[in-house]
């Protein structure tokens, strides 16, 4: 369908392109082994200083904390406003509160992360003032990136769930399960996928944010975004700095690979079985 | 029994009371925790600022006047100049994304099935780093000190011991290396819909080489590339890890110059207003763009 | 406001177990469309009930309301001779079997049948027990750990009719489920449907507009229309003696004549002049199925029989065993007329023969309009 001739510009294209989208990410790497101080020849040195460094360890803990504490909640409530949606609402209702759910969703998705971070900076601000309760902290941070993931794993949710036969909900009536045990008994299952992508969806975003986690951080609570960020502003750029940015991307692609493998290693298994026993 | 609540009343209530309980969680917290405080930071833009920056009575509209380049110095065509710089830095940026995700697209299509998976995940798999991390190893790869840098000297392109970072130029790329798997996205899944069978048709009548591409292929493509401008644009008008790291002093955003009122040199009100024209340019754009492409036609599907 | 409270149920008939009784049953759509208008109705238990009608006429509506998923606007509805009004779907003894089968994604073949066990708190061995059971009867033990997925549509209907028939429910509800479903596998689907029905003697009800799919299975048939029932019967009465021209369309083909009487069983229509066994009171309409009209060559036209008229054949639509006839008279009145294709050559005719057609006088109904 695609001449030879142009696929061949087209290779010639994209693959200096995939080797430029890795290029910045290879040169992390590259510097994370720059010699020690008084040395010569590549060493592990920054990362040595990295695994002793306090600071460091705290930020990782406390941006997993952050991570799977607002997914675990996001997953949780986006499930339930996915399911509600897409089960409860009256599919006729007109007018402006019929659309303001649409609404409310879709609002942080397409708020700018410069917007969000400064209206939690705002709003937090003013509470505090006023109760004393939620200062600047992980607490904060962890309520702002619920607010971000939880439309995210709503629509994915809903999306699994329109798919779906909507007489399914009838068969499970039909079949003795009252609403609460249809839910558990069918809906979670059947779901199950799609709230589990919600939830890896959800750490994607928790991990991959900056801008809302800095509006939201207090002085004690510095995530490893943050550390970055501010020892790039106060140092430059380390071997160290490169040392924990060459882990943070080895680490996530690795994850990325394993789920792609699994995941394509399973649905493989899956067609083979159906192919298998349909004669 | 005949004053009794019709079934179907009752079973509508009870609907709703599902509905409340269910989905009323999520949406009350999103309202709590982001429509309230976001309204809240649209009001400030009304207030005056006192000494330290906060918002105070009396209302006025004098951030406003501050956004459009007044102060007590007179005029000043520094806002200006800042919000013409990010437009036309998140528009090259959308342009060389767009450019760019035709190729690898059509790439990707013209590899055998299974491959193309593994092929799409590598484009996107950067932007599930850190914004930090994938932003500075820019700096590290355009500064002063790095080749691309000594090359660009060489060129004559940049004066010496300073680098292409921090800068627009390092700004624009780096724009265009965070959001380029926004682009792609929408983009393959456009292609992926493809109707070959017009592309035979228009063979079958003439055409031919790029006419062929740009009266077949490209047409069809159209919700996903708007797609993909919506989604790279907005969010890169509106940046500030890039700006900050990429940008210096010589490159200042909206995003950059906002945030600073919040931080740096507070001043709320004014950060507020510059809040909303910055929301106000972002909607007229979207607005704008909706009727250009509803004029190409084929735009529905570009639609959230 | 409830209309028949006062109405005595026929003890004997609704206390056995799976008598449905709806009385004044209405449901009102969207404003003041009646989707179903004050229907009584009773279904006989262990009987092969269907409801036949055209699309929208409210079958489904009804079927619905039975199974708890839809409640009537007024009327009550009474299963095993107990009131539903407070029974939710998911308490009543009612299963249904969906059109689109409806079968759990999630779960394997084995699951999905054991489902509604599983929801009652029946658990194994004896669930696993009545399960296996199940699907011995229906023979569908082989694919017991498939998923739905990998199923044919046959085997699908089976599984969902499994589901539902192993939880020994009062009543078996079946929405069209054989729609989806070929002509060949269809017509196997439905002696098999009607053969588990006779064997384990639960209430079946049935719907459908297919009216061949009625005809092969039913006991009683309901024809609708527009919310209303038409007629209810037992299947030969309702396709023998239909009561209105609607009935009389629905189910098989018919010829319907307006008639005016000139004697207790004379009658004048635009045919010409009938002798119609049943006595007339009045004018209406007649109609006479085209299986029931005599075709003869016009060499050999029977003498001293009533209703005979001569015309021409206009159409001749091979239909395989038999052959669809319109025949055009002197006056150029249109009979339709079925005939078997028998082996006598001389019973075949072909268009622009001429021919004579008869009209038993037995054979003519007299139908509303």
């Amino acid at each position: 369908m695609i001449p030879r001739g142009v696929r061949y510009a087209l290779s010639g294209i994209s693959w200096p392109v995939y080797v430029l989208l890795y290029t910045p990410l290879a040169l992390v790497a590259y510097y994370s082994f720059s010699p020690a101080p008084n040395s010569t020849g590549h060493s592990l040195h920054a990362y040595n200083i990295l695994l002793h460094d306090g600071a460091v360890a705290a930020a990782l803990r406390r941006s997993l904390i952050l991570a799977f504490g607002s997914a675990i909640t996001s997953t949780a409530l986006g499930t339930l406003l996915g399911y509600g949606l897409c089960r409860f609402r009256n599919a006729n209702a007109k007018g402006f509160l019929a659309h303001l759910p649409s609404l409310i969703i879709y609002t942080p998705i397409i708020m700018p992360s410069l917007v969000f971070g400064i209206s939690e900076l705002i709003f937090f601000n003013f509470v505090h003032n006023a109760t004393g309760l939620l200062g600047a902290g992980l607490v904060t941070m962890v309520i702002a990136h619920i607010t971000f993931q939880v439309p995210y794993v709503a629509l994915t949710v809903f999306a699994r769930l329109s798919g779906l036969d909507p007489y399914l909900f009838e068969a499970s009536y039909d079949l003795y399960a009252n609403g609460v045990k249809s839910f558990f008994y069918l809906i979670v299952p059947v779901v199950q996928p799609a709230i589990i992508g919600g939830f890896l969806l959800g750490i994607t975003l928790s991990i991959d944010d900056f801008t809302i986690s800095f509006f939201t951080s207090g002085p004690g609570s510095v995530t490893l975004p943050i550390y970055i960020y501010g020892a790039i502003a106060r140092k430059g750029i380390s071997p160290e700095i490169n040392a924990l940015g060459t882990l943070m991307i080895g680490t996530i692609i690795s994850l990325a690979l394993i789920q792609f493998f699994i995941t394509r290693h399973r649905e493989r298994a899956g067609q083979l079985s159906a192919r298998g026993k349909i004669a | 029994m005949s004053t009794m609540p019709s079934e179907v009343a009752i079973e509508a209530g009870r609907q709703r009371l599902r509905l409340w309980v269910t989905a009323g969680p999520g949406l009350v917290w999103i309202m709590l925790f982001l429509l309230i405080p976001s309204a809240i930071l649209l009001g400030i833009a009304f207030f005056s600022a006192d000494d330290y920056g906060n918002p105070v009575l009396p209302l006025s509209l004098s951030p406003f006047q501050q956004v459009a380049g007044y102060s007590l110095l007179g005029w000043d065509s520094g806002n200006i100049a800042i919000f013409l710089r990010s437009l036309a830095q998140a528009g090259t940026a959308t342009l060389v994304s767009a450019a760019l995700s035709y190729p690898l697209v059509f790439f990707i299509m013209s590899r055998p099935e299974s491959l193309r998976p593994l092929l799409l995940l590598f484009i996107i798999l950067p932007s599930w780093t850190n914004q930090v991390v994938r932003t500075y190893a820019w700096l590290e790869l355009l500064g002063p000190n790095a080749p691309v840098s000594w090359l660009a000297h060489a060129l004559h392109l940049v004066p010496p011991d300073l680098g292409l970072a921090p800068g627009s130029f390092a700004v624009t790329t780096g724009l265009a290396y965070n959001y380029l798997p926004y682009m792609i996205v929408p983009l393959y899944a456009s292609a992926e819909k493809l109707d070959w069978t017009l592309v035979e048709a228009g063979r079958d009548l003439y055409a031919s080489g790029a006419r062929l591409f740009w009266s077949t292929v490209f047409p069809q493509t159209l919700p996903g590339l708007l797609s993909g401008v919506i989604f790279v644009a907005i969010p890169a008008f509106g940046d500030y890890v890039v700006p900050q790291l990429l940008g210096g002093d010589r490159a200042l955003m909206i995003g950059s110059l906002i945030a600073n009122q919040f931080t740096e040199t507070p001043d709320w009100p004014y950060g507020a207003a510059l809040t909303i024209i910055m929301l106000v340019f972002t909607g007229l754009g979207l607005v704008a763009f909706r009727i250009l492409t509803r004029k190409l036609g084929g735009a529905e599907e570009a639609t959230i | 406001m409830l209309t028949s409270q006062a109405q005595a149920l026929p003890a004997a008939l609704s206390a056995k177990r799976g008598a449905i009784s709806l009385f004044g049953i209405t449901r009102i759509f969207a404003g003041s469309i009646a989707a179903i208008d004050h229907i009584d109705l009773d279904i006989h238990p262990g009987e092969f009930f269907t409801l036949l009608g055209p699309s929208g006429c409210g079958k489904t509506t009804l079927l619905r309301m039975i199974a708890g998923f839809e409640a009537p606007d007024d009327g009550r509805i009474l299963i095993s001779g107990r009131e539903m009004q407070d029974v939710p779907a998911h308490k009543r003894a009612v299963n249904t079997v969906f059109q689109s089968y409806a079968l759990f994604p999630h779960l394997n073949v084995e699951q999905n049948i054991g489902f509604g066990l599983r929801m009652r708190g029946i658990k194994n061995p004896e669930r696993k027990k009545r399960v296996d059971a199940i699907m011995e009867l229906m023979q569908i033990g082989a694919f017991a750990k498939r998923s739905a997925a990998q199923l044919s549509g046959g085997q699908r209907q089976r599984v969902a009719l499994a589901r539902a028939l192993v939880n020994e429910p009062e009543v078996v509800l079946l929405d069209e489920p054989l729609s989806a479903l070929d002509a060949k596998l269809r017509a196997e689907l439905q002696i098999e449907l009607l053969r588990m029905q006779k064997r384990l003697g639960m209430t079946f009800v049935f719907v459908t507009h297919d009216q061949h799919e009625a005809l092969v299975m039913s006991d009683r048939i309901g024809v609708m229309s527009k919310g209303k029932i038409e007629q209810v019967g037992p299947v030969l009465d309702v396709y023998e003696k239909p009561k209105n021209v609607f009935v009389a369309e629905f189910l098989g083909l018919s010829n319907i004549w307006p008639f005016t009487p000139t004697g207790a069983h004379t009658a004048q229509t635009p045919l010409g002049e009938l002798t119609i066994a049943a006595p007339l009171q009045g004018p209406g309409l007649a109609m006479i199925r085209p299986e029931k009209i005599w075709i003869y060559n016009d060499t050999a036209v029977p003498k001293d029989q009533a209703n005979l008229f001569m015309g021409v054949v206009r159409e001749a639509i091979y239909m395989g065993a038999s052959t669809q006839y319109r025949i055009e008279l002197a006056n150029g009145q249109s009979v339709l007329a079925f005939d078997t294709n028998n082996q006598a050559a001389e019973r075949s005719w072909r268009p622009d023969e001429p021919v004579a057609v008869e009209l038993k006088p037995d054979n003519i109904m007299l139908i509303e309009p």
